[in-house]
């Protein structure tokens, strides 16, 4: 061990307002491995990813050592200096330019001012070649290539630039499973050729394939750096989920009603494949999946913010238009994924932001609203979900986050909905207000009303809802009921190969 | 370290003292230089303060500002409409056309122009929202047409006649002996257009969708529809500004309206809407279209030459992007 590892991290921490992403995190990537770095949503690996590509700087008191020179990138640029490239889940190439300029970007071999194309070409099969990817031509346009040839074309970019370390941040993410088999076999190779890789994934097949060691992280917190010799598949689940402070969520009333949603069939595009499921009044119907499942989506397409190709969605027997619009005439109310791009309106008050969607229900002839009347409906809300605020007239944007999405969750309260699509409904609020949450979630249930809950995190998946559907790939991969099932049973399913873990456990 | 702490937290103070002053300028600076220049007139000049010139400032501002009022509408939605000057020159073309060489009522003649305005306002919303073109590069487009065709009948001659004299009033006439008429109509479309923007579905759906069109449409409303309204509105009233420049003039030529376009923005820009949308006081928009007029007007009284007179112009445009902009870096 007297060999200097590649990289040393030290105590790294980054706190953003709110939220501490990581919290004194240390381990050591040893040169020429295949580094596998693990965790759910949230646990911190993007921050990670994006401290050492120069995009973040740590808090101070942390020491990043590049082959026992201290590294502290400034910018992308400063990372780039350093021989280190980072490939994202999703390529950065410009679509309009060919393989060979986006290869090149920043690099044209140049003579007297000129670009010579002939150099620019030859070096691009060159590198092509070392990929084994000779069937991707210098001259084609990158927005011709599909996804997996412009993840090859962003490999080939970081190669020319001579990287002796790669991070890749969910490179198969996107591609199909033969394509994938072509990653790892180029991710193979380049290990072999002494380029040491961190490599981010969900995908633990993938990782028992590849990687030497692998790092686990949770909520922020280095877990375990081990030998993928020493690690079994379940193992490593029990290390990513972990135990944690168990939110208090309320008890759980079974009041199953009639069916009020139906989706049959419904498929679009390659994010949604023939869904079909029933929703009753009295049930929280909870969707599970990881990034790019199509669990998303499938919260749209219900709600009519996504085109369908195919399939019906009926509510009370009632085919819905293809428009929010519908379904909010209809009582269905959504509560988006984004607060911030999808559902605040910045320059307008609290009182506005709560009655937006209501206002063409509560207008009297011919769309005149009575102040009156609409600050009531505010008012009922702000008191309802007990909102803080001083004023209804009060900026939205002068509340804190969890006041915030209390605000748009009286947006969809105020239309007066039977049906709920709630997206990812505590996303980056703190722990106060997500019990909150989950209090009137449960509620509205009770009061008979439907709720499908779309999230990624699993507890709060087991301890509100009353049903699991999984998602991977676009398809619903199984139907658990919650009481008789468990976090492991639905990540295994997200995952993929459900039946091997078995047997390996 | 210590006295770098004290260093910073004074800077931020310092910091927030210029944000806010900043902010006053961006949201009421021009308000500031308006007193100050109408105060200096006053002394300059024996004729600016006067009832009379304060009359002639409103009528002349009425019709250009008629065409702010539907261009904040649109620059609510965050873009602009760049059709409504050229949509004077074909509607007032139209109009001196109606009455003159084909001897039509007055009213028809004036329902029938209001309505050609409001159809191709609505077709600049149907351009915009079905073939999803940029709304500027559309109404762009749309005011070449527009000219075009004004410039095609005309065959670049001036229609007049006798017969327009029957719609002078709208120009000349006073209310109750001293209120002129296109002041009459100015205060009654900002009225108006006030009370739909604060207490109507309209209104509400219009801002929401200038402010975030996402979650506007995500909170079932119909943006497609805002929109098609609001351009329709625009160029309803851009056909009335065109009546009245006909009832002004006497006359009517293809390039009649040709003049506006930039006042007009520049009223709406320094009355302090947003460009980036969702933000913005429409009666700010009336007293900067009175501003701009007082401005036009004083040089007049000066004895500014007509071409300095666009030099002026032209910096006040910029002046009110600027003040734009440092709102926005306020926030």
């Amino acid at each position: 061990m007297a060999e200097v590892p590649f990289l040393q991290l030290r105590n790294l921490s980054k706190t953003f307002p709110g939220i501490q992403a990581l919290k004194g995190v240390s381990f050591d990537v040893l040169s020429g491995q295949v580094h596998a770095l693990v965790g759910e949503n949230g646990a911190g690996k993007s921050t990670m990813i994006r401290i050492l590509a120069g995009a973040e700087s740590p808090d101070p008191g942390g020491e990043i050592r590049l082959q026992g020179r201290s590294y502290a990138p400034g910018s992308p640029r400063d990372a780039f200096a350093a021989s280190i490239a980072t490939i994202f889940q999703v390529a950065n190439l410009l679509p309009d330019r060919t393989v060979m300029h986006n290869v090149l970007l920043g690099r044209e071999p140049v003579r007297r001012g000129v670009i010579q194309h002939h150099s620019m070409r030859r070096q691009t099969t060159e590198v092509l070649e070392k990929l084994n990817a000779r069937h991707i031509a210098p001259d084609a346009l990158a927005g011709s290539l599909t996804v997996a040839e412009k993840q090859v074309v962003e490999i080939a970019k970081a190669l020319v630039g001579q990287s002796r370390f790669l991070i890749m941040d969910e490179p198969t993410a996107a591609l199909n499973q033969m394509d994938v088999k072509a990653l790892l076999g180029i991710v193979r190779r380049l290990s072999a050729q002494g380029v040491t890789i961190l490599y981010v994934s969900h995908r633990l097949d993938e990782i028992f394939d590849l990687a030497d060691t692998v790092t686990v992280l949770r909520d922020g917190e280095h877990i375990s750096t081990r030998s993928l010799g020493d690690v079994n598949r379940d193992s490593l689940i029990e290390e990513m989920i972990g135990r944690r402070l168990s939110t208090v969520f309320p008890p759980r009333r079974v009041q199953k009603g009639d069916e009020i949603l139906r989706v049959e069939g419904v498929s679009s595009g390659k994010c949604l494949l023939d869904i079909s499921f029933r929703l009753h009044r009295g049930e929280i119907l909870a969707v599970s999946g990881l990034s790019g499942s199509g669990k998303t989506e499938l919260g749209r397409a219900v709600f009519g913010d996504l085109p369908i190709e195919r399939g019906k969605i009926t509510l009370r027997g009632k085919t819905l238009g293809r428009h929010p619009a519908d379904a909010v005439r209809n009582r269905m109310s959504c509560l988006p994924e984004d607060r911030k791009v999808d559902s605040l309106l910045s320059e307008q008050s609290v009182r506005r932001n709560i009655s937006l969607a209501a206002l063409s229900a509560i207008a009297s002839w011919p769309g005149v609203i009575m102040p009156a009347r609409e600050r009531q409906v505010a008012r009922e809300q702000v008191e309802a979900l007990d909102i803080k605020v001083v004023d209804l007239e009060q900026p939205v944007t002068s509340l804190s986050g969890g006041n915030q999405q209390k605000v748009t969750l009286g947006r969809c309260l105020a239309v007066n909905p039977d049906v709920f699509v709630l997206m990812e409904p505590t996303q980056g609020i703190d722990v106060g207000v997500k019990s909150e949450i989950y209090q009137f979630i449960a509620r509205q249930a009770v009061e008979g009303k439907a709720v499908l809950l779309i999230s990624s995190e699993l507890p709060e998946i087991l301890g509100l809802s009353h049903r699991v559907l999984v998602m991977r790939d676009g398809r619903i991969v199984a139907e658990l009921d919650t009481p008789d099932t468990n976090q492991e049973e639905i990540l295994r399913h997200a995952l993929g190969e459900a039946g091997s873990t078995s047997i390996a456990g | 370290m210590g006295t770098t702490r004290t260093t910073e937290a004074q800077s931020a103070v310092g910091i927030g003292m210029r944000r806010r002053v900043l902010g006053l300028l961006g949201e009421q600076g021009f308000i500031v230089i308006f007193v100050l220049w109408g105060v200096f007139l006053a002394v300059a000049t024996d004729s600016f303060a006067t009832a009379n010139n304060a009359f002639t400032i409103l009528r002349q501002a009425a019709i250009m500002g008629i065409l702010a009022a539907g261009e904040h509408l649109i620059v609510l939605l965050g873009t602009m409409d760049v059709s409504l000057a050229s949509i004077v020159s074909l509607t007032g073309v139209a109009m001196a056309a109606a009455m003159v060489d084909f001897g039509l009522d007055p009213v028809l003649a004036a329902l029938s122009v209001l309505a050609l305005g409001a159809v191709i306002g609505q077709v600049n919303g149907l351009v915009i929202t079905r073939l999803r073109i940029n709304p500027i590069i559309a109404t762009l487009g749309m005011m070449s047409i527009l000219e075009g065709l004004a410039f095609v009948y005309t065959q670049g001659k001036t229609i007049f006649g006798p017969a327009l004299d029957r719609i002078e009033f709208l120009s000349r006439g006073r209310v109750l002996g001293f209120l002129p008429v296109s002041v009459l109509i100015l205060f009654g479309v900002f009225a108006v257009g006030y009370l739909v923007l604060r207490y109507t579905t309209f209104g509400a759906h219009l801002l929401a969708v200038g402010n975030n069109e996402r979650a506007a449409w995500l909170a079932g409303i119909r943006v497609s529809t805002v929109r098609l309204r609001a351009y329709t509105i625009a160029g309803l009233l851009a056909a009335a500004g065109g009546i009245m420049q006909v009832a002004r003039q006497g006359t009517a030529t293809g390039g009649m309206g040709a003049d506006f376009l930039f006042p007009v923005l520049t009223a709406v820009v320094l009355g302090g809407a947003s460009l980036s949308g969702g933000k913005g006081k429409i009666l700010n928009t009336l007293v900067a279209a009175v501003f701009l007029t007082t401005i036009t007007n004083g040089m007049i009284l000066l004895g500014v030459s007509i071409y300095a007179q666009r030099i002026v112009s032209g910096a006040i445009l910029i002046i009110a992007l600027s003040l734009d902009r440092l709102r926005t870096l306020r926030a």
